[in-house]
């Protein structure tokens, strides 16, 4: 890889990277939210050795590479590959994973929970999908039963049968080891996939309420589209309509 | 987005830099023509069948867990490039002899207990070690740091303790498994290792009169970067594939039998290439295995996966590559099933 394509190959990781992080959310659809900083931080090193490199190393790099036999002013042809994200990130950036990876993906395990505190009496009640789970499958006072339930999330369609999951995708590091949560939606028709919506019912009366045997599943009542959130990757209580 | 043509440029490439380095000979840049002939190829393509490919529900997960991974580890790689050009220009020679036992057997295990110091995951461990082999330390040392850096640092074991609350034997089992592969696969090279194996360095080491010190480290620093952000790509692109096309539900198969079971964890963890301070919660996550097999995938994980054998194939050769990550693997699985046994 000759000096001039290096040079291009910094400048456009570190704009890649900047666009990321720094001008755009768009690396809330890949990394954590705390990775940002450090990614700005690359982008402008990056940006700087590029520029740097432009600058300064104008004056005969020939006679320097021929002092000791080595040349840096060449890297080695895998460098290409570099150009792949970078021209990703820039103009065509992969949307944030959904139905396609929830229907493959493994369910999160739902922490134990040592003791349930009295549910606010809240009409409908504002809940995340593990919240609810952990109440359907754990709460032996069995709280949650007659309640009505608000939750949002996207749609991930059930294999053959029809009928659909209200879905969250939750990683710890990156979109590489993606967890997820699903909640089985009955009474209303399927929506497309990777539809962001908000749903309000009640639990579906399946196995015992409050052992392992009930199935986290919610009847209906109502559904609404909502817009997609800027931090997909979290399972947040839907905002309350005032 | 031409990654068809990359992709079949890859193996070519593969192959090729190993013995141009070999020969100490320039690894020149890919010509102009067909630098051209590529990209209005790629074009061509792209136009003719229209972007809606990359948009399939696969290859859009695909090119999403692909991204998510080289942005998670470019930092730390960049960390890693810049330690090691700091080493290599800045650090006097006979510093790590000095304060490392002369010992080569001594200095391996203390050199494991040092991995403490590097926080973060493991893709800044390689650079930071072939950067110590160049000042001297003793390989078999530099490789017990290689292994236990990214295993046995305060923010993994953190996140091990988070992620299994009241379980603090996990941790402790973790902390030594790590340490105890790593130490031996320190000796293993001492009694086993060729130094024929590793690829000759073509850097020249250290400071050399007569040259800015600045002008090397940087030049130094990007030429380290471009190598190994390159082989980074490759395994995350190795990576994301085993990623999206492994179904989990093919998991339940083997949560059955306790050694199957131990052996898919450890190949899972080589396959799917998350990150040391993630895989305490994807282990966490896979509640079907027992906790051995649990403990094994966070054992192998940071110490063999895709993208570290291709960074390690960048850095020391595909020779060393292929018989250390094999070893590494079997140490890994034993260490982890004897104190798992023990602990758990």
């Amino acid at each position: 890889m000759k000096r001039h394509a290096q040079v291009l190959l910094l400048v456009l990781t570190g704009l890649g990277l900047l666009h990321a992080a720094l001008f755009s959310d768009l690396c809330l659809r890949y990394v954590k939210e705390g990775l940002r900083p450090l990614l700005i931080a690359s982008g402008v090193l990056l940006l700087l050795l590029g520029l740097a490199g432009a600058a300064l190393d104008r004056t005969a790099p020939e006679a320097d590479a021929h002092a000791h036999g080595h040349d840096h002013s060449t890297a080695p042809r895998i460098a290409w590959l570099l150009f792949l994200p970078a021209l990703s990130l820039l103009l065509y950036a992969p949307p944030a994973l959904g139905a396609y990876t929830a229907s493959h993906a493994n369910n999160k395990a739902v922490p134990k929970e040592q003791r349930f505190d009295p549910l606010p009496a809240t009409v409908p009640l504002p809940m995340t999908l593990t919240d609810f789970t952990a109440r359907v499958q754990q709460d032996g006072a069995q709280a949650i039963k007659g309640r009505s339930i608000r939750m949002t999330g996207f749609v991930t369609p059930v294999g053959q049968g029809g009928g659909w999951y209200l879905t969250r995708i939750i990683f710890t590091c990156c979109a590489a080891d993606s967890q997820s949560v699903k909640v089985r939606m009955y009474g209303t028709s399927v929506l497309p996939a990777n539809t962001w919506v908000a749903v309000t019912g009640t639990w579906h009366p399946e196995g015992r309420l409050g052992t392992k045997s009930a199935t986290a599943a919610l009847d209906v009542h109502r559904t609404e589209r909502i817009s997609p959130p800027v931090n997909a990757y979290t399972d947040d209580l839907p905002i309350t309509p005032s | 987005m031409n990654k068809t043509d990359e992709l079949v440029g890859v193996a070519e490439e593969v192959a090729l830099v190993a013995p141009a380095g070999h020969q100490g000979r320039r690894v020149t840049g890919r010509p102009l023509p067909v630098v051209i002939v590529t990209t209005v190829g790629s074009v061509a393509v792209l136009s003719l069948t229209g972007v809606g490919w990359l948009n399939q529900p696969a290859v859009a997960a695909w090119r999403t867990v692909c991204l998510a991974i080289t942005l998670q580890a470019l930092p730390f790689l960049l960390l890693g490039t810049v330690l090691s050009g700091a080493i290599n220009a800045f650090v006097p020679a006979d510093l790590f002899t000095r304060i490392l036992p002369r010992r080569p057997a001594l200095a391996v295990p203390v050199a494991g207990v040092a991995g403490v110091v590097l926080p973060g995951c493991e893709c800044a461990s390689v650079p930071v070690a072939s950067s110590l082999i160049r000042r001297g330390v003793t390989p078999s040392a530099a490789f017990a740091f290689l292994l236990s850096a990214p295993a046995i640092n305060p923010i993994v074991l953190t996140a091990t303790a988070v992620a299994f609350p009241g379980n603090p034997a996990m941790v402790a089992a973790r902390l030594l498994a790590s340490l105890v592969t790593a130490a031996a696969m320190g000796w293993l090279w001492l009694w086993l290792g060729r130094e024929e194996w590793l690829r000759p360095s073509v850097r020249h080491t250290g400071h050399r009169s007569g040259h800015s010190r600045r002008r090397e480290f940087r030049l130094g620093f990007q030429h380290d970067f471009l190598h190994a952000g390159g082989f980074l790509v490759l395994g995350a692109m190795a990576a994301a594939t085993f990623n999206v096309a492994v179904p989990r539900s093919v998991l339940d198969t083997f949560s059955g039998s306790p050694w199957l079971s131990v052996l898919f964890l450890a190949a899972l963890a080589v396959l799917l290439a998350v990150c040391s301070e993630a895989d305490a919660f994807v282990a966490a996550s896979l509640t079907g295995f027992s906790p051995t097999a649990r403990l094994v995938f966070m054992v192998v994980g940071p110490m063999v996966d895709l993208k570290l054998i291709a960074l390690q194939a960048g850095t020391f050769g595909r020779s060393f590559a292929v018989r250390f990550s094999t070893a590494t693997t079997l140490v890994a699985v034993a260490a982890g099933v004897l104190i798992g046994g023990a602990l758990l």
